[in-house]
C-alpha cells in the first residue's frame, strides 16, 4: 500500500512492508469497525444479511426515554465539562505563558498528572472527599451544619471529567501562547494599547484556534469517558454506560452498536469540527522568532498568577493525594487525615491481587511492542510515502484513537465473537484493542520525528551504497529511537490503566488493574482500590518522566 | 545637530534569570536630536537591541534616564509613549486585514471612523500599499509585510519611530532598495529615527549618525564619515568597512608623531595618532607597540614601483571593484589593496610593488 520512495528501486522490503500493513489495517481496524457498524442495523438474534437490515435499534433514541436521557446526558456533561475545563485552564495558560512565574517547569509537569491517571481513579478518590461520608462533607457539617450538595449524579461526574482533561485546555493554548511571536503583542502596546486591550484584540483572537482545538479533545475525551460516568453517575446514564449496561445487561451486542454508533457520530462531529479549526490554526502565524515573550513581573500579577495556578493543580491532583493517603489509611472515619495508618492495604495487593498487576504489564508490554513495530512502520509510510491516499492511513490509524474505548470494545466483541477469527476470552483480543486504540501515539510522534529528519540523508545513505533495508538500520532508526521510545512509554503507561475497551473483553483468567480497581470500589473496598491505584499511578509518572527524559523534552510537550 | 529630541544617560541593563549576571547595556549615553536619522550598530549581543527595547518602554533599565523632549521618559508606560515601532519579524497581527492592521493605532485613539478611512488609505498610498487592503499578512511578500508594519507604525503621527532591523529578513537587492526608501520617507515626513541594524554599510548608508556598540558599550558615536575615516578604536575600525592592520614599534615612545618602524625596516609617520585604552591597549604589549591601519582602497599597487616589493597571492574581482590579496614584509599578515581597474602588469602569483601613505595611515598606540 504504501508507495515509499524505495519503491521506484526494486527492492522487496517496503512493498512486502507495504503489504503486511495493509493486511493489519483491514483485520484489525477497519474490519472490526465495520462490523460492528453492520450490527448495528440489524436485529438482536439475527443473522447480518440484506433482508435482515433495519434501523429498530435506533428507533430506541426516539422511543425510549432512557436512551433519549443518556444521548441527552452525554452531550450535556460532555459540553458543561469541556466548558469548566477551560474556564479552568485558560486564566492558568496565560499566567504560565505571559506572567513570571519561579516553578512553570514544575507547574507544567504536574499538569500532566491528572492525564496519566486513569480517571476513574480520580472519580473514587471525590467519593472519598465528597460522598456521604467523605472527608470534605463530614468537615462541613461539623464545623458549618451545612449538607453539601451529593457528589453522586451530573454535578460529580462533570466536576470529575473536567478536572481530569482540562490540562488538554491549559497545555495546548499554554504552547500556543509561548510559540506565537512576542513581538506581535509589543507592536499592540507601541500602537498604544493596554494589556486589557491587547488580551482581547490581539492574544484571545491568535489563540482562538488553539483554544477550540484544545475544547474539541476535552469534549471527544469527556464523551467517550466510561470511568467517572460509571463511578460517579448514580441514576445519570450516559452513553458508554449504556453500551456497557446493554452489554452486560442483556447481552443485546446489536443495540449496543447501534449507541456505540451514535457515540461515533457525535464524535465524528466533534472531530470533523477539530479538523476545520486544525486548518484554520495552520494559517494563523505569520514569521516568528527566537525571542521569548515579555514576562510580566510586578509582583500583584505574579501573586495573582502564582495563588491560581498552584490552586488548580493542587484541586486536580487532590485524587491522586487522597487516594496515596487512603491506601495507607487503617481507620478514617470523615476526619480530615486517617486516624491511624497501615500498611495492610499493599499486603493485601500483594498477597491476593498481584495477578491483575502482572496481567495489565504483559498485556500492555504485548501492545507496546506491537504498537512500535507497526506505528514506526506506518509513520514512516506517511512521513516518506509519495501516496496519494496518505490521509486515508492517517485518518485510519488516527481514528481509534479519538473513538471512545467503549465503542472499540464493541467492534471487538462484535467481529470477534464469531465468525473466522474467534477471540472473545483470550489476552490477545485485550492486545488487539490496545494496540488499536493506542497505536497512534506511536505514530504521531514518530512521523513528527522524521518529517525532521532531512530526506537527503537517507539518498546520501543510498549514494553510499546501503540497501534500503540497511539505510533504515544504520540512518533512520537510530535518529527516531528516541521518538519511537517515548511514545511507546506513553502507549505503555496510558494502558496499565485502560478501563473502558477492557470492561467488555476481559475475562476471569486476564482480569486487569483497571478491572480488579473498578470492582473493588463497586465493592466498597476503597483502601485495597486505593492501594493498586497509587501503584499504577507511581509506576505511570515514572515512565512518562522516563519517556520525557528520552526524547529530551518537558513531560508537559508529550501531551501538547 | 538639532537641539535634542530624546537624551539618553548612563543606561544599564543587567539580566540575571538565570545564573550570573550578564549586563546587556553598560552606561550608554547619547542624544538624539529632532528629525534626526540615528542608528545603532554591532554584531548580535552587542546591545543595541535591548536599548532600543528600553527606550520603547518593553524592557526596564537596571539603571540610568532615558528623557524626552525633557520629560522623563521611564515613568511613561509603553502605550503612552507614543512612538511608532517596526519589528524585524514585522510583528502583523494575522488575524487582520492590512486596513485594519493599520488602522490599529487610529482606533485605539479614538479618532472618527471617516478620518481612520482617510488616513489609513493615505498611509497605505505613502506606502504603495492601497491594493492590499483588504488582504491578510499571511498574503503578502516579504517586502509587504515589511512596508505594512512602518504604514502601521507612522499612520498615527508618533513624535518617533523605532526600527529594529527592519530590513534582516529581505533579500539583497530589495534591502538596498528598501533602505533607500526608508531614508527619502524619514526624509520627507522629518520624523526622529531611532534605527538598529547589524549591517555596518546600512549603517553607514542611510543615517545621519552612527552609534557604534561592542559588548554593551557605545563604542563611538559620529557620522558616518567621521566614524569611517578616524574609528578611535581598533574594533570599530575593523567593524567599519575594511581595514588592514600592520604592526609596529615607535620610533620615539614619548613621540608618536615622530613615526613608526615596520617589521622588515621600512619607516612611515602616519599623519594620525590614536591612543587606545582598556583591552585594546593590552593586546599591544609585546615588542610591537603600536598598529598602522590602513583602508584597503588607499593603499597603491603597481608593477614596477612602490616603496614596499610584495608578492600577489590572490585578484578577486568584485563588480565594480578589484581586490588583492598580497603578501609583503611588512606585516605578517596579508594585506588586502583595492581598486576600481584592474592593474597592468599585476598577476596572481607574479610581484608587484606596494605604496603605503602616510596620509591615509592612523597609528594606534598606548
Amino acid at each position: 500500500m504504501p508507495a515509499l520512495t524505495a519503491l521506484r528501486g526494486r527492492d522487496p522490503g517496503p512493498l512486502l512492508l507495504g503489504a503486511a500493513v495493509a493486511l493489519v489495517v483491514v483485520i484489525f481496524l477497519i474490519y472490526p469497525l465495520a462490523n460492528g457498524m453492520l450490527l448495528a442495523f440489524v436485529r438482536n438474534g439475527e443473522e447480518p444479511g440484506w433482508s435482515s437490515l433495519t434501523l429498530a435499534n435506533f428507533a430506541r433514541f426516539f422511543t425510549a426515554a432512557s436512551y433519549q436521557r443518556a444521548l441527552w446526558n452525554s452531550v450535556y456533561s460532555g459540553l458543561a465539562a469541556t466548558l469548566v475545563a477551560t474556564a479552568l485552564a485558560l486564566p492558568m495558560a496565560y499566567a504560565v505563558a505571559r506572567v513570571e512565574l519561579p516553578m512553570r517547569g514544575l507547574l507544567c509537569a504536574m499538569s500532566v498528572v491528572p492525564l496519566i491517571s486513569p480517571p476513574f481513579i480520580g472519580a473514587y478518590a471525590w467519593i472519598i472527599l465528597l460522598g456521604k461520608n467523605g472527608t470534605i462533607t463530614q468537615f462541613v457539617a461539623q464545623t458549618t451544619g451545612w449538607t453539601l450538595p451529593v457528589i453522586y449524579g451530573p454535578r460529580g461526574v462533570i466536576l470529575a471529567l473536567a478536572l481530569s482533561y482540562f490540562p488538554y485546555v491549559f497545555l495546548i493554548v499554554q504552547g500556543a501562547l509561548a510559540a506565537g511571536d512576542p513581538h506581535v503583542e509589543d507592536a499592540a502596546r507601541m500602537t498604544g494599547a493596554g494589556r486589557a486591550r491587547i488580551i482581547r484584540t490581539i492574544t484571545l483572537p491568535l489563540a482562538l484556534p488553539a483554544i477550540a482545538a484544545s475544547m474539541l479533545i476535552v469534549f471527544i475525551k469527556a464523551i467517550g469517558d466510561f470511568g467517572v460516568p460509571s463511578i460517579l453517575g448514580g441514576e445519570f446514564q450516559v452513553l458508554p454506560t449504556l453500551i456497557y449496561y446493554q452489554i452486560h445487561g442483556f447481552f443485546n451486542l446489536n443495540a449496543a452498536a447501534a449507541i456505540a454508533a451514535v457515540n461515533v457520530l457525535l464524535t465524528l462531529l466533534a472531530m470533523l469540527l477539530l479538523a476545520w479549526v486544525n486548518r484554520k490554526r495552520a494559517h494563523a502565524t505569520v514569521g516568528g522568532t527566537a525571542a521569548a515573550a515579555v514576562r510580566l513581573t510586578n509582583p500583584g500579577a505574579r501573586a495573582a498568577a502564582n495563588v491560581y495556578c498552584w490552586l488548580v493543580i493542587f484541586v486536580a491532583i487532590l485524587p491522586q493525594l487522597v487516594i496515596a493517603i487512603a491506601s495507607f489509611a487503617e481507620r478514617w472515619p470523615g476526619t480530615m487525615l486517617p486516624v491511624s495508618y497501615t500498611l495492610d492495604h499493599y499486603r493485601r495487593v500483594g498477597s491476593q491481587l498481584l495477578q491483575p498487576i502482572v496481567n495489565s504489564l504483559i498485556l500492555a508490554g504485548v501492545a507496546t511492542a506491537m504498537c512500535i513495530v507497526f506505528g514506526t512502520v506506518t509513520a514512516y509510510a506517511s512521513a516518506r510515502g509519495r501516496m496519494r491516499a496518505r490521509w486515508a492511513l492517517d485518518a485510519t490509524i488516527m481514528l481509534p484513537f479519538v473513538l471512545p474505548g467503549l465503542v472499540i470494545g464493541v467492534a471487538y466483541l462484535t467481529a470477534f465473537n464469531t465468525g473466522p477469527l474467534v477471540l472473545t476470552g483470550t489476552a490477545l483480543i485485550l492486545v488487539l484493542a490496545y494496540f488499536t486504540r493506542r497505536v497512534a501515539f506511536v505514530f504521531r510522534t514518530v512521523a513528527a520525528a522524521i518529517a525532521q529528519i532531512d530526506p537527503k540523508l537517507e539518498d546520501a545513505s543510498r549514494v553510499c551504497g546501503a540497501s534500503w533495508g540497511a539505510t533504515m538500520r544504520r540512518v533512520l532508526v537510530p535518529l527516531a529511537a528516541p521518538a519511537v521510545l517515548s511514545g511507546a512509554i506513553l502507549v505503555f503507561s496510558t494502558l496499565i490503566g485502560e478501563i473502558s475497551a477492557t470492561v467488555l473483553l476481559y475475562s476471569a483468567r486476564w482480569k486487569t488493574i483497571s478491572i480488579a480497581i473498578y470492582e473493588l470500589v463497586l465493592g466498597d473496598q476503597l483502601a485495597e482500590a486505593s492501594a493498586i491505584g497509587t501503584i499504577t499511578t507511581v509506576m505511570t509518572l515514572l515512565l512518562v518522566l522516563a519517556a520525557g527524559r528520552l526524547a529530551g523534552k518537558n513531560m508537559a510537550d508529550l501531551f501538547r | 545637530m538639532p537641539p535634542a529630541a530624546l537624551s539618553v544617560r548612563d543606561l544599564t541593563k543587567q539580566f540575571s534569570a538565570a545564573g550570573p549576571v550578564v549586563t546587556a547595556v553598560d552606561h550608554v549615553s547619547f542624544d538624539v536630536g529632532s528629525g534626526e536619522f540615528f542608528t545603532m550598530v554591532g554584531a548580535s549581543g552587542c546591545g543595541k537591541t535591548t536599548t532600543l527595547r528600553m527606550i520603547a518602554g518593553l524592557e526596564t533599565p537596571t539603571s540610568g534616564a532615558i528623557r524626552w523632549d525633557g520629560r522623563d521618559f521611564m515613568t511613561v508606560p509603553p502605550q503612552q509613549r507614543n512612538i511608532g515601532m517596526v519589528f524585524q519579524s514585522y510583528a502583523l497581527f494575522p488575524h487582520l486585514t492590512i486596513f485594519e492592521n493599520v488602522a490599529y493605532g487610529l482606533r485605539l485613539r479614538n479618532t472618527p471612523r471617516a478620518e481612520v478611512e482617510r488616513r489609513v488609505m493615505a498611509t497605505l498610498a505613502l506606502l504603495r500599499l492601497e491594493p492590499y487592503a483588504q488582504r491578510h499578512p499571511a498574503g503578502l511578500s516579504g517586502g509587504q509585510q515589511q512596508r505594512v508594519s512602518i504604514a502601521r507604525a507612522l499612520v498615527y503621527e508618533p513624535s518617533m519611530l523605532l526600527l529594529d532591523e527592519p530590513l534582516a529578513n529581505l533579500d539583497a537587492k530589495l534591502r538596498v532598495q528598501m533602505r533607500e526608501e526608508l531614508r527619502a520617507l524619514q526624509r520627507r515626513l522629518g520624523i526622529t529615527t531611532l534605527y538598529v541594524t547589524h549591517d555596518q554599510e546600512e549603517a553607514t548608508a542611510v543615517s545621519d549618525r552612527v552609534a557604534v556598540f561592542n559588548h554593551g558599550r557605545l563604542v563611538q558615536l559620529g557620522t558616518p564619515e567621521a566614524i569611517y575615516t578616524c574609528p578611535e578604536t581598533l574594533f570599530v575600525a575593523d567593524f567599519i568597512g575594511r581595514a588592514n592592520f600592520l604592526p609596529a614599534r615607535l620610533d620615539d615612545r614619548a613621540a608618536p608623531a615622530s613615526g613608526v618602524t615596520f617589521a622588515d625596516g621600512t619607516r612611515l609617520r602616519p599623519q594620525r595618532q590614536v591612543v587606545l585604552r582598556g583591552d585594546e591597549a593590552e593586546t599591544l604589549a609585546g615588542a610591537d607597540d603600536s598598529v598602522v591601519m590602513i583602508r584597503p582602497e588607499h593603499l597603491a599597487l603597481h608593477a614596477t614601483a612602490g616603496d614596499v616589493a610584495c608578492r600577489v597571492h590572490r585578484i578577486q574581482l568584485l563588480g565594480g571593484l578589484i581586490r588583492y590579496r598580497v603578501v609583503a614584509a611588512v606585516s605578517p599578515q596579508p594585506i588586502l589593496v583595492e581598486t576600481t581597474r584592474a592593474l597592468a602588469g599585476v598577476s596572481e602569483g607574479g610581484g608587484a610593488w606596494l605604496s603605503i601613505p602616510a596620509a591615509d595611515a592612523i597609528v594606534y598606540h598606548r
